[in-house]
């Protein structure tokens, strides 16, 4: 025991020490979660239309129809009687819509007749123009009823399936932190081992009495600490920038994230003992780590594969590592169940451990 | 009691026979050398003694013990230099010194300054491990093998790729080790570093063992004479050569002519003779008393570092 200490402090001080290295495993999930959370969360504001509404005779009914505008949140509402400046206003981009209500609109209506009102916008825009659209439409349908002294035929009461709604940042930081976990057991498990091995080292520890298990212990000890590590940083940081939960159960995401990690630095072991040399491993370990960034649905979802890479995705460990991630954390709608999850990440687990075992080697 | 025995060790990498039926004992207090060229198998042998290496077949005592069983046991009780010295390359010398001093049980551990003192590095203590020189690296390296305080201490090439400052240097903390009557086994493929520390070298060639006995004995076994070097400038008649009065022995590799004699004044004077004739030419001509050169040039017809 005493000597398992030593060398995990040993390990880790080596590892504190190496400034490259604890960039990649820190410093690099924490720039990675806040470039993407910052390009989501701005991609996820409100969307605001905003517009000018001309009326040109201070009719009632126009007053009416323009504080009636004023009610729609989508709208930035601007009044005016300069259709001229408006339109110029609109050219050069600084409004979405031109909304310009026709003169003498309370005895047009009084007489019964239709009411033409003028919209100007930029059909680039589609987004904008569409929804600007919708909601004009939708405005003059309420004037309209009001006007009439209908009742609307049909109403729409949305409902959310979702507990709490979900946005891209939600959804992102399970994905980054699932990530992390996997290139620590490839780049901070697999190559370092080897670079240990081609230099020596393991054969110089196989030299003394230590026992060859307490050597592994403690390289899978420190490994450990380490993926802990990123974790509670990468939670915490999701937590305190981007208000993502860390969900309602402590106990249930400790061990999904203890799974995940001895999953994958086990795989590490195992990847290291296939390789014979520094540049193998590194080889290998691309070769793993790309399918898994891309086919593993950490950062678009499943759905948008190709269908011939579903079976590929299927079997993938990070698959089941970012689902189980998200469905604990922030309760993301799955087609596989935590159970499933858990199933597959013990399973692989598994294999990972017989082939680290099987292929390990001193020198 | 032998500190190491050694019965007809074989190991076979695919069709090489990297070593070939050694035998050898070392006695205790004794500074035993495997002297050879590179790729002669002494590494192959040291590290099957060490147990780092299962033989193929032969049987190897460390200490009365067989590494087949009592491995443990052993390593508690012998100090291994290895020929890599990567090591903890960010924790500092003194660092790295109590890390491996804390793996061994048994006999309570050398203090780490009184190692730090014995190879050198005292001005090095605070210092990360790869900041040091070759010279130091090796030296901090052979302080992990005296942690234990061991009884047997393996050193494998100690002072290969070192600049011969760094080699005195490392001569002396062997010659200390032997002072304090350590048992040492050590290769080298350097014939001067096995003169000088060595009290018995055994000469390993293919995996075989030429020659065994103290540096002195193994050159009076082969040669009670001198050597006359030099570098013939052209072509001449070996015969020649042979016929000269007093000589006991001639060694040519292309130009270069090693005479050995009985009667240095003689063969000196019948040698100027041929040159006043025009027989031969010749430069750099030394004169020297026999060296383990010239028996391993003798057993094998190559220079060593051939």
């Amino acid at each position: 025991m005493k000597t398992f200490i030593n060398l995990y402090r040993a390990n880790l001080k080596e590892y504190v020490r190496d400034r490259m290295a604890v960039f990649w495993t820190m410093a690099f999930p924490i720039v990675f979660i806040l470039i993407f959370g910052l390009i989501f969360s701005s991609g996820n504001a409100r969307l605001t239309i905003e517009v000018a509404v001309i009326n040109p005779d201070n009719d009632p009914i126009s007053a009416q129809i323009s504080e009636g505008f004023k009610q729609v949140p989508t709208f930035k509402l601007k009044q005016s009687a300069d259709v001229e400046a408006e339109l110029q206003a609109l050219r050069l981009g600084q409004l979405d819509m031109v909304v310009v209500l026709p003169n003498g609109l309370s005895k047009s209506i009084g007489d019964k007749q239709t009411g033409s009102v003028q919209v100007y916008y930029d059909p680039s825009a589609t987004t904008i123009a569409q929804a600007g659209l919708s909601i004009l439409r939708e405005a003059f349908n309420i004037a309209e009823r009001a006007i009439n002294h209908t009742s609307p035929l049909f109403s729409i009461e949305p409902q959310q399936i979702q507990t709490k709604p979900l946005n891209q940042v939600d959804l992102l930081v399970p994905g980054i932190l699932a990530m992390s976990l996997m290139q620590l057991g490839l780049f901070g498990t697999a190559q370092p081992l080897v670079a240990l091995r081609e230099q020596g080292v393991l054969r110089r520890l196989g030299a003394t009495p230590l026992s060859r298990s307490t050597v592994i212990a403690a390289q899978v000890a420190f490994r450990f600490t380490l993926g802990v590590a990123q974790s509670v940083l990468i939670l915490s940081l999701g937590n305190a920038l981007f208000q993502v939960s860390i969900g309602d159960s402590l106990l249930v995401l400790v061990v999904v994230i203890a799974m995940g990690i001895l999953l994958f630095i086990a795989l590490g072991f195992a990847v290291a003992g296939l390789a014979k040399s520094a540049e193998s491993a590194n080889g290998i370990t691309q070769m793993i780590n790309f399918p898994m960034m891309f086919l593993s649905g950490l950062f678009f979802p499943l759905s948008l594969l190709p269908p011939f890479l579903l079976p590929v995705a299927a079997i993938l460990p990070l698959t089941y590592v970012a689902d189980a991630l998200r469905q604990v954390m922030v309760n993301a709608p799955s087609t596989t169940s935590l159970a499933t999850d858990v199933l597959v990440m013990g399973v692989w687990l598994a294999i990972s451990l017989i082939g680290a075992v099987k292929l390990f080697r001193w020198d | 009691m032998s500190a190491i025995e050694v019965v007809d060790l074989k190991k076979t990498y695919g069709e090489t026979r990297a070593v070939d039926g050694v035998s050898f004992q070392v006695e205790p207090g004794e500074v035993f050398g495997l002297l050879g060229p590179n790729g002669a198998g002494k590494t192959t042998a040291v590290e099957m003694i060490e147990g780092l290496r299962p033989p193929d077949s032969g049987s190897i005592r460390v200490l009365s013990l067989d590494p087949k069983h009592d491995l443990r046991q052993i390593k508690n009780r012998i100090g291994i230099q290895l020929q890599t010295t990567a090591l903890y390359p960010r924790l500092t010398v003194r660092e790295v010194i109590d890390l491996f001093a804390s793996f061994f049980n048994g006999r309570p551990p050398v203090p780490t300054d009184t190692l730090i003192t014995m190879v050198g590095l005292v001005d090095k203590a605070n210092t990360r491990s790869k900041e040091l020189s070759g010279g130091q690296k090796q030296r901090l390296s052979v302080a992990l093998a005296l942690v234990n305080d061991p009884e047997i201490v393996f050193l494998d090439e100690p002072t290969t790729g070192l600049d011969p400052q760094a080699r005195r240097n490392l001569w002396d903390v062997v010659t200390n080790l032997q002072r304090r009557g350590k048992t040492i086994l050590l290769t080298t493929h350097y014939l001067e570093e096995a003169e000088v520390l060595c009290d018995r070298v055994a000469v390993i060639d293919r995996g075989k063992i030429i020659a065994l006995d103290s540096p002195d004995g193994l050159i009076r076994q082969h040669f009670n004479d001198t050597a006359i070097e030099f570098n013939a400038i052209g072509s001449f008649d070996a015969d020649r050569l042979r016929a000269l009065p007093g000589l006991s022995d001639l060694a040519v590799t292309d130009q270069q002519v090693t005479l050995h004699s009985s009667d240095v004044p003689q063969t000196m004077n019948g040698l100027l003779d041929m040159a006043k004739q025009q027989a031969i030419k010749f430069r750099d001509m030394t004169v020297h008393n026999a060296t383990l050169e010239d028996v391993f040039l003798k057993l094998t017809g190559r220079h060593i570092r051939d």
